[in-house]
């Protein structure tokens, strides 16, 4: 039980790795775009601070309860959603969509958010093996006993939370 | 009457072969068979390409370890193209158990007005070199303007060799012999002095004497079975296919 525990609570540690890879990558990001769009600060500008909300919010694995992810999850949310308008706007400044250097911010990103989807589903699997195993027989006897509560899941992205469509 | 009662028979059935060819088409494929590093699903090359490629594939697996699979295939069954390259390289297990070097090669051809699709996914083990930006710049510059031009094979080709530029001193070959359990060398080396003890045994009077051919026999029964590495036969030698790398979302990937 202990090992199923401590599965989940490695596997929320990789999780939040993920996200806080993206969080790294938003910098960088928006110090491109600024170069060629100078115009877009207001986009920009709500980038930077979805950036900030999003990584204020961390979750002890303890605590790995739904309103606690909820919370975790909306933030982020709020941050993906401030992205894809900002990649939105490479439409319209074609230099910028040429730059190399764009280009290979963009290819990560896309691939944070790859590991993103990867390490939440594995966090959702391990999570449903320990919710079962602590709700089993002999298990649930003592389980609440010990402290051993069911942990909360993510929740399957709904339009919001969905990755941002990187155009390539 | 009659005639309607047959064709609504007949209706059924078509229904049932389609959808099980339907519910069919939305897995990944196995790998082929007998193992081996190129999988050409969709017949983009020819002969004489395939086994160029696999030959420097194979070369380059025997002496680092790394697995670079080509996979081709004309229809991605639904998945976005990098959902479909991860999944293969876990259910595949390309790369080595603990080193998680396998790359997939994922290329999906242009066929009439649905786009082409391209992704290079790569193993935890070969993030760190072969990051997204490097390998999105790798499809975007010497896969893509290839396949611009039908030519399947020459970005292929040309990916591979950027990949390999890069990957070049990270891996050795160690890693092959955690796939089988048994090192090579140990094998070939009590192979041969089983020979030998049959040999001192029996004399020479026995028709032992073609050792060549007994040796190639033997390997085949001293390797023991792995778990999803079945090393009988191959392609012109030992692939015994993917070795239990895992993926975790690495690799970028490019449309055309």
């Amino acid at each position: 039980m202990v090992e199923k525990q401590e599965a989940v609570a490695s596997q929320w540690g990789n999780v939040q790795n993920a996200y806080q890879r993206r969080a790294d990558l938003i910098p960088n990001l928006v110090a491109t775009v600024k170069g060629y769009a100078e115009h877009e600060q207001e986009t920009l500008t709500k980038v930077t601070e979805a950036r900030a909300k999003a990584t204020q919010i961390t979750i002890d694995p303890e605590n790995l309860t739904e309103e606690n992810i909820r919370q975790y999850q909306q933030a982020q949310a709020e941050l993906s959603e401030a992205l894809s308008r900002l990649l939105l706007i490479q439409e319209n400044y074609p230099e910028l969509k040429a730059n190399q250097n764009f280009l290979a911010l963009q290819d990560e990103l896309a691939g944070t958010e790859n590991r993103i989807s990867v390490e939440r589903n594995r966090f959702n699997q391990l999570v449903k093996e320990y919710n079962a195993y602590i709700r089993k027989f002999p298990q649930i006897i003592y389980a609440g006993l010990f402290g051993f509560k069911p942990k909360a899941y993510f929740q399957a992205a709904d339009e919001a939370q969905t990755a941002i469509q990187v155009q390539f | 009457m009659k005639i309607f009662r047959k064709n609504k028979r007949c209706f059924w059935l078509f229904f049932l072969l389609f959808g099980v060819a339907a519910v069919y088409a939305q897995d990944i494929p196995k790998p082929m068979y007998p193992p081996r590093l190129v999988n050409d699903f969709a017949r983009l090359f020819s002969p004489e390409e395939t086994r160029a490629l696999e030959q420097k594939l194979r070369a380059y697996h025997d002496s680092t370890s790394t697995q670079i699979y080509v996979v081709t295939v004309s229809d991605l069954g639904g998945y976005a193209v990098s959902d479909y390259a991860f999944k293969l390289g876990e259910e595949w297990g390309v790369g080595q158990k603990g080193k998680d070097n396998g790359a997939v090669i994922l290329v999906k051809p242009k066929v009439g007005n649905s786009r082409g699709q391209a992704f290079i996914a790569t193993g935890y083990g070969l993030e760190a070199r072969l990051n997204d930006a490097y390998v999105g710049r790798i499809v975007r510059e010497r896969m893509i303007p290839y396949f611009k031009e039908n030519d399947y094979f020459g970005g292929v080709n040309s990916a591979v060799d950027a990949i390999i530029e890069r990957l070049s001193g990270e891996f050795d070959a160690d890693g092959q012999q955690d796939n089988g359990g048994v090192p090579i060398g140990l094998i070939l080396v009590s192979v041969i002095v089983f020979i030998i003890i049959l040999r001192l045994i029996f004399g020479n009077n026995r028709h032992i004497n073609n050792g060549g051919s007994n040796r190639g026999g033997g390997r085949f029964i001293f390797f023991p079975p792995s778990g999803g590495s079945n090393r009988t036969g191959g392609f012109g030698g030992n692939f015994g296919g993917g070795g239990g790398g895992r993926f975790g979302g690495g690799g970028a990937g490019g449309s055309w």
